[in-house]
Order: C-alpha cells, then sequence, then structure tokens
C-alpha cells in the first residue's frame, strides 16, 4: 500500500499530527501504525500537567517567561528558537484541544485552572487532576476516530526506508500474523517514544520505550542527538520503577539505610530529604553501592519511611502514594518503609530535528520524547513533555501534509522486505542460545552502574565495553516461541535489538562530556563547561554498527548563558 | 528474610495455529511478597514458557492493556498483588487466569478488541465541539465547575474493557450490546456543554441493543478498575431521552408504563405491560414465550389488584421525581 503520510506512533504526538494533517487536507492518504492500541500509548501516564502561559491563574505571566524557564531548566542546552516556537504555541494548542473536547479542570470562572509546578516561575501548569496525559490521550483518539483515521493497531516498526535522502516509508511486522509488509510514504513521522526503558528494572516507563523509532533511524544512518541525557527521579519504587513523589518526603518522611541511619544527614545536613532531586538520587545510589542497601530478589535498595507520620497523616495527606505502594509493592507505608531506589525517568536525546520536525531525511520527520528538538537540553521542565507533543506533532502533521501533496508516490522494493525477513529469521536459527532476559537484565544494570546517577570517564568506558559485549552476545540470541501469531517473544528480541544500538550512544556519550550539566552529572568534572562543552552531541551508527560522535552548536537567542541556580 | 511462597498458576492457554480448543497449562513457581499478578506471569514468560502470551504495557494501572480474568474477574493484572489476590480467592496457593470474556481470543490471554472500537465509532464516542474549524485554538470555552463535575469520573475510563468482559448483556447478545463503556463516553460526550451532537447521539443510542437494553446487574460498576459509577451515566443518557422527549422507543414506553402501573396499582400490570412497550404486533410477537411461561405455571393476573401500601409507593415514585427534577 503507498500512502502520503505514514505515522509510526499513536501517542499524543502521532495522533495529532495525523489529525492536523487530515483537517488541513483531507484527500491525503494517511497510516498510522503503533504497536500498541493508540489508548495504550506513554502519553497516558504523564499525571502532572502541561504547560501554556495562559495567564489564567496568574494575570503576570507570559510567554517569554515561558521561554526562559524551559531554556533555564534545560541548562542552556535546548535550541532557543525551538523553545520559543514551543511557548509561542502552548495557548493555541492547549485551547484548540480545549475546543476539541479535553476535559481540563477548571477555575471558578469557567476557564482552565493551573497550578504551579516544578523549575515554573508563574502558575502554568494546565491539568485534569492527576489525569492530564490520560485524558489528553483519550481525546486525541476520539477525534481521530471521528476523522476516519485509518490505525494499524499492533505492527511493530521494523525499518525506515529512505533512498538518496528522500523517504520511502518504512516496513513493519504485524504482530497478530507475523507478515512483514511495506508501508510506502512519501513522508514519514516517527512519534515512536523515549528510550528510557533500556535501564529496564531501574526505570519508570512502559515496557515498549525501547526507542525503535531512533533506532530504526541509526540504522538508516540518520543522527542521534544528545543521548547521554536522561532524566532519574530518586525514589521509584524497587519492582516497577513507578515514582514515589516527592510530595512523601515533603511531608516528612525518612530517607533510612540498613544501619536505620538518616544517611541524607551526610550529604545535606541542613535541607536532609528534601535537598535538590539529583543530590539525594545520588546520596541514595551512594548508599547501595557502598553496601548500606537492602537485599531482595529484585535488587538492591533503600527505605523511605513514613510511618513516623501516622496513620492518619498518611490517609488524608498521602492517599494515592499509599495506594501506589500497595498496588504495586504490596507495601502499606503505615506499617511497613517504602523500598525505593533511583529509576530513570524521562529521555531528552532522541533523533536529530529541528523546529519544523525535519531530519536530514527528506520527508522524514521526528517528534515527541523519540526526538530531539531540542527543547528539552540537558533537563526537561515539567509540564513541557506534553506540551512537546502536542506542538510539535501538530507541526509534522503540518509540514508532511505540505510536502506529500508536492511529492511523486513512493516505492519500497521487494529486496528489503527479503532482507528483513532474513533478519528475523536469524533469530531462529539453531546456534541461537543467548537468552534475551539475561541481556536485558545485565544491559539495565549496566547502564544504571556506569551511564545513570554516577558518571565518570572511567565508569563510561567500563560501560561502553560491557554494552558492546552484550550487543556482541545479542547475536546469537534466541527466539523460543516459533508461534507465527500474537508473537510477544519475538517482540521483546527486536525491542532489545533496539536498546542495545541506542544503549551504545547513551555510554558513549556519558564517557565523552566532561562536564555536568542538567541531568549528566560526572563526579570527576562536577561543573558546567560553557567553553568547551555548550554544543550538542550527535551520534551516527556505520553499517558496521560502529557509533561515531560528533557535535553540533546550540541556537542561542535573546537569553544569555547564565549559572543554572534554584 | 523475604517472604516468599510456592504458587501455582493454571493459565488458559488457545494458540489458534495448534490447539483446537483452550486448555489450562499449570505453572509452579516461588515468589516473593509484594509481587504482582502481571510480574509474575512475565517472570514464567521469561524463565519457564516463553511461549505464554499477553499484552502489557504501562505497568502502572494507567494504559489498560493487561486487562485479564484473575480468579474469574476481570481485572489489571498490574494492579494486582498475588498474595492478596491468595487471601482474598478461596485457595492458599493457586490462581485462575483466563482472558477476557466476550471477545474473540487471539492467543492465550490476548483477545481482539477490535469490536469495542468499533462500537465507539458507531456511537459516536467523541465531541462535536460548537468551535468551528477556522475558529479552533482561537478562545477557550468557558466551562463552569458545576458542568464539569458531572463528565469527571468518565473521563477516568482507561479502555481496558474490564466491564465489556463482565457484562451480562453483552454476553446474552452475542456481543450485540452497545456495552458499558461505550455508554459511559456516550453520557460524558452528551454532558459535555461543549459538544452540539448529543440528540443526533441519543437517536442511535435508544435503537436496538442500545441502553434500554441494560437490566442493570451492576457487574460493569463492581469490575470496573477505575470505580466509575457507570450505571450513574445509563441512567443519565435514559433520563436524556425523556428530557429530549424520545419516549417513542420499547425502552421508553416500557419505562413510562412501568411508572404507571406502579403509580395506579403499586405494582406492574404484566398481562398488558408488553402490549404497552411493543406494540400490538410487538406483543403478538411475545405471544410463544407467554405460552412457554404459562405451561411451566407462570402465569400473571389478569387483572391485577392494587397493593395496599401504594400510598407509600406513590409517596416514594414522587420523592424520587421531585429530587430528579431539582438535579436538573
Amino acid at each position: 500500500m503507498s500512502y502520503d503520510i505514514v505515522i509510526v506512533g499513536a501517542g499524543g504526538g502521532g495522533m495529532y499530527a495525523a489529525l492536523e494533517a487530515v483537517r488541513r487536507n483531507p484527500a491525503l492518504k494517511i497510516a498510522v501504525i503503533t504497536k500498541v492500541y493508540p489508548t495504550r500509548s506513554h502519553t497516558s501516564a504523564a499525571q502532572g500537567g502541561v504547560n501554556a502561559a495562559l495567564a489564567n491563574t496568574d494575570k503576570s505571566d507570559t510567554v517569554d517567561l515561558h521561554i526562559f524557564d524551559t531554556v533555564k531548566g534545560s541548562d542552556y542546552l535546548a535550541d532557543q528558537d525551538s523553545a520559543a516556537y514551543l511557548c509561542e504555541q502552548a495557548p493555541i494548542l492547549i485551547r484548540e484541544l480545549e475546543n476539541l473536547g479535553a476535559p481540563f479542570s477548571r477555575l471558578a470562572d469557567g476557564s482552565i485552572a493551573q497550578r504551579p509546578f516544578g523549575g515554573a516561575s508563574k502558575y502554568r501548569c494546565c491539568y485534569c487532576a492527576d489525569k492530564t496525559g490520560l485524558t489528553i490521550l483519550q481525546t486525541l483518539y476520539e477525534q481521530c476516530l471521528r476523522y476516519g483515521i485509518q490505525f494499524f493497531n499492533e505492527y511493530f516498526l521494523l525499518s525506515l526506508e529512505q533512498e538518496d535522502g528522500v523517504a520511502k516509508g518504512v516496513i513493519a511486522l504485524d504482530i497478530r500474523t507475523s507478515k512483514i509488509r511495506k508501508f510506502e510514504g512519501k513522508t514519514v513521522i516517527l512519534a515512536t517514544g523515549g528510550y528510557g526503558k533500556m535501564y529496564w528494572h531501574r526505570s519508570s516507563n512502559a515496557a515498549g520505550l525501547t526507542g525503535d523509532g531512533g533506532a530504526a533511524c541509526l540504522r538508516a544512518g540518520m543522527a542521534l542527538k544528545d543521548m547521554e541525557f536522561v532524566q532519574f527521579h530518586p525514589t521509584g519504587l524497587r519492582k516497577s520503577g513507578l515514582l514515589v513523589t516527592e510530595g512523601a518526603r515533603g511531608e516528612g518522611g525518612y530517607l533510612i539505610n540498613n544501619k536505620g541511619e538518616r544517611f541524607m544527614s551526610r550529604y545535606a545536613p541542613e535541607k536532609m530529604e528534601l535537598g535538590p532531586r539529583d543530590l539525594v538520587s545520588r546520596s541514595v545510589e551512594t548508599e547501595i553501592r557502598e553496601g548500606r542497601g537492602f537485599d531482595s530478589t529484585a535488587g538492591q535498595y533503600i527505605h523511605l519511611d513514613l510511618r513516623h507520620l501516622g496513620a492518619d497523616l498518611i490517609k488524608s495527606r498521602l492517599p494515592q502514594i499509599r495506594e501506589l505502594c500497595i498496588q504495586f509493592e504490596g507495601v502499606d507505608p503505615i506499617n511497613e518503609p517504602i523500598p525505593i531506589r533511583p529509576t530513570a525517568h524521562y529521555s531528552m536525546g532522541g533523533i536529530d530535528c529541528n523546529t519544523a520536525c525535519e531530519t536530514s531525511v527528506k520527508g522524514v520527520y521526528a517528534v515527541g520524547e523519540g526526538a530531539c528538538v531540542s527543547v528539552h537540553g540537558a533537563n526537561r521542565l515539567g509540564g513541557n513533555s506534553l506540551l512537546e507533543i502536542l506542538v510539535f506533532g501538530k507541526r509534522a502533521g503540518m509540514e508532511a501534509a505540505d510536502l506529500a501533496s508536492k511529492l511523486p508516490a513512493a516505492k519500497i522494493s521487494d529486496q528489503r522486505l527479503k532482507d528483513q525477513e532474513e533478519h528475523i529469521a536469524g533469530f531462529y536459527g539453531k546456534n541461537q542460545a543467548e537468552r534475551y532476559d539475561v541481556i536485558r537484565t545485565e544491559l539495565g544494570t549496566s547502564l544504571a552502574d556506569n551511564a545513570g546517577i554516577y558518571r565518570s570517564k572511567e565508569l563510561g568506558e567500563k560501560g561502553l565495553s560491557e554494552i558492546l559485549a552484550l550487543r556482541e552476545r545479542f547475536k546469537k540470541v534466541k527466539v523460543a516461541d516459533h508461534s507465527k501469531t500474537f508473537n510477544t517473544n519475538l517482540m521483546q528480541v527486536l525491542e532489545l535489538g533496539n536498546m542495545l544500538d541506542l544503549a551504545v550512544c547513551v555510554a558513549k556519550g556519558a564517557a565523552a562530556r566532561e562536564e555536568s550539566r542538567g541531568s549528566h552529572s560526572r563526579i570527576d568534572f562536577p561543573v558546567r563547561d560553557d567553553q568547551n562543552w555548550h554544543k550538542h552531541s550527535i551520534f551516527h551508527m556505520n553499517a558496521e554498527g560502529e557509533v561515531s560522535l560528533s557535535f553540533k552548536p546550540v541556537t542561542m537567542g535573546k537569553f544569555e548563558l547564565q549559572e543554572r541556580k534554584y | 528474610m523475604e517472604d516468599k511462597r510456592e504458587i501455582t498458576f493454571n493459565v488458559l492457554c488457545f494458540n489458534p495455529e495448534v490447539d483446537e480448543k483452550a486448555y489450562f497449562k499449570s505453572y509452579d513457581v516461588v515468589l516473593e511478597k509484594g509481587i504482582t499478578v502481571l510480574r509474575a506471569l512475565n517472570y514464567i514468560k521469561d524463565h519457564v514458557d516463553p511461549s505464554l502470551t499477553l499484552r502489557f504495557f504501562c505497568q502502572a494501572g494507567i494504559c489498560g492493556s493487561c486487562a485479564i480474568r484473575i480468579n474469574g474477574v476481570s481485572k489489571l493484572a498490574c494492579t494486582t498483588q498475588v498474595w492478596e489476590e491468595l487471601e482474598v480467592s478461596k485457595s492458599k496457593d493457586t490462581i485462575t487466569v483466563e482472558p477476557l470474556r466476550n471477545f474473540e481470543v487471539m492467543r492465550d490471554l490476548v483477545v481482539n478488541i477490535d469490536p469495542m472500537v468499533e462500537k465507539l465509532k458507531k456511537y459516536k464516542s467523541w465531541v462535536i465541539p460548537a468551535t468551528k474549524d477556522a475558529d479552533l485554538g482561537k478562545k477557550e470555552c468557558t466551562v463552569m465547575p458545576e458542568e464539569f463535575e458531572p463528565i469527571n469520573p468518565a473521563t477516568d475510563c482507561i479502555l481496558c474493557a474490564a466491564c465489556y468482559s463482565e457484562c451480562t448483556i453483552n454476553e446474552g447478545s452475542n456481543q450485540q450490546f452497545i456495552s458499558p463503556l461505550v455508554m459511559l463516553r456516550a453520557y460524558r460526550m452528551n454532558k459535555d456543554t461543549r459538544d452540539t451532537v448529543g440528540e443526533e447521539r441519543l437517536k442511535v443510542l435508544v435503537e436496538d441493543h442500545g441502553i434500554w437494553d441494560c437490566t442493570h446487574c451492576y457487574r460493569c460498576v463492581q469490575s470496573c478498575v477505575k470505580n466509575i459509577p457507570i450505571m450513574d451515566a445509563i441512567q443519565g443518557l435514559r433520563e436524556e431521552t425523556f428530557a429530549r422527549g424520545m419516549t417513542n422507543s420499547e425502552g421508553a414506553r416500557h419505562a413510562l408504563a412501568f411508572k404507571d402501573d406502579t403509580m395506579k396499582l403499586g405494582r406492574l400490570n404484566e398481562f398488558t405491560l408488553p402490549l404497552r412497550t411493543l406494540g400490538m404486533f410487538g406483543a403478538v410477537g411475545q405471544i410463544p414465550f407467554a405460552i412457554k411461561m404459562g405451561l411451566k405455571g407462570r402465569v400473571p393476573p389478569l387483572l391485577p389488584h392494587k397493593i395496599s401500601t401504594r400510598k407509600q409507593v406513590q409517596t416514594m415514585l414522587e420523592e424520587v421525581e421531585r429530587d430528579s427534577k431539582k438535579s436538573h
């Protein structure tokens, strides 16, 4: 089948793109292919809200302040033209979404309510209780159904096809039948999500945040950007990685090691548990590394103890945290301490693209957590991730719709299909003996230990060599399930392959960047170094799978470099 | 020391490539306290049987992928603690896991939810806003907090399909029934002050297999993983049909006849009820059914007498009517 636009991924970014494209030109043939049903996408997990300088709650808010907060939050690594576009479009996008039925919480006068959020200088975050991402995702899905968008649910992206720098479409696997098919497209929008799940048991992400779009780009010779920037949260649940929000420490929770000590007294004697996020993360990690953690089947952890707060306070002030602990960890914080450890949460890096979502290949666009526009730079501001998918989802849909109507139909050769069939058949060979789950766990551990909260030249290089060794072992990985019907075992193996390719980039970037900026924190280079490192990291992979690193300048604008202090 | 137990998972498996029908596979695993059913199933997949097939994604109770039946009840595997499940079930060491009901099974615990999506489309489960396309994004619509409140619970829905699986009418109608989650959406859209097609939507909702077919068994409410009061939405839609004067449907006529009888007699006149609900032709179609009932000795009185406490029933009804007028 041949299309004008092939969209890969049906989270907020992919669906906004589809909606914008179909409204702009109803004659366009659009296919949205997605490995999960659209409403399962990870957009649903964003609880907090979405930033827009509507100035409903605080009349003194402006777009400029929002741009400044975003640039400052990014530790000045964001491209300022992109950040400006993001913030200028924000009020329009929120109103548009609202006009289409998104249920936002309201102020007494009936306008959209806004609340304060980390790193924001004003009350700017629009929300719907604690289900903002869910309701936005559902609204976009509803509108896509209304406009008759054609979804190909449960198709897995195998490759991005391009010839001489021009988009040709994608090849994907129908998960239900294991059939491999072409989706020829004049334009392709990659809205495939982040890559934080490579930290596996040390990640709060959905199982499928495996960087599929980024990996496809790497293999197609395209660039990824700023891959070393991964946001961590200090208190993820031991088993699931789900976040126990700052609220628990804000209400007076203690962090306790296996000696029964409130160890934050060593790291932040004044602020104790309420020190900055990165400091708390490093402190918890240090305790575990130095043998003062607790042991369990799910790995080492420390205690977040709320028991001294009493049942009444926990029930009245922290009901959601309590429910989270009971449901996902089987622990009631009234009776037991919560087992926690730092967890990977959001990936700032991704497919290199500009403010128009354009990549180096004509007709290929990237959007959302899987893309790097870049608006988050070295550290994402809370409430800007949902905003990013809306603003740039719309932009990608607009750009692709306009370009597609000018291009001839795209063709993918049958040989490319055969290549993919052979690649997959290889996993069933009789010499395949490695277990995917073993490699996956070792990958998560190596990344967390060497390219996680703690980074240094030595650790980064150790991580890189470990990951390269895992990638060698992956060549012998086995798909044990030989069924053609809904073969999730095959999916897991393909996803692991994608994570391994991207993990090489993450580790390489973590080892190379000799400074501390935003989420990238080096013990051997503890301060930001604008002289040498105020630049984007760019990653390419050659046909042999070797990853190379180069750099590209940051686009500046009206805001000069400053020290980032809160 | 961690608390551990040996637990047996009985999983209903089916692969259409090789199996004629579904069968139970047993897996014995040692698990630690604090583990969810989803993690347990994934442990089995990773260590015991890589062919075990299930869906999951967010693992945080918000995407709805992993809804399955656990010990006979449709719920999310990722929010169900193994130890707690053992406590509430009769068995000390066995958990039975099956795919959702009312869907075709594709493989093991994976069902085809496309028919649910088709129903969302059939009943226009989206807002068609008053704002013209060219004006989108220019101005916020005003939605007062009291206008937002009625639709708020419905927007908790994650389309996990637990209610779809549990719905008895869905089962009884061979899945022709609209199903609870679609009614919930319809209610949410019709209550939305920004929407413009409430009446159009309602016309489809009152057709066969629509809102009047629900028999208030409350299974959807019991199984809702987000505790949404789905029945309120169903009742709300029915009330709206009257508010819009859409009384010319079987369901509406039935409800009116029901109320009429209760007012007059304090009980139902089961003899004339079908006539008033279905009309002359429809009621004739019910005659074979009536004869079968008669043969089983289930014959309603031809002229039912008024019950002695009729006055009290009337007072109750009047009270309910006043209440519902107040709330509109």
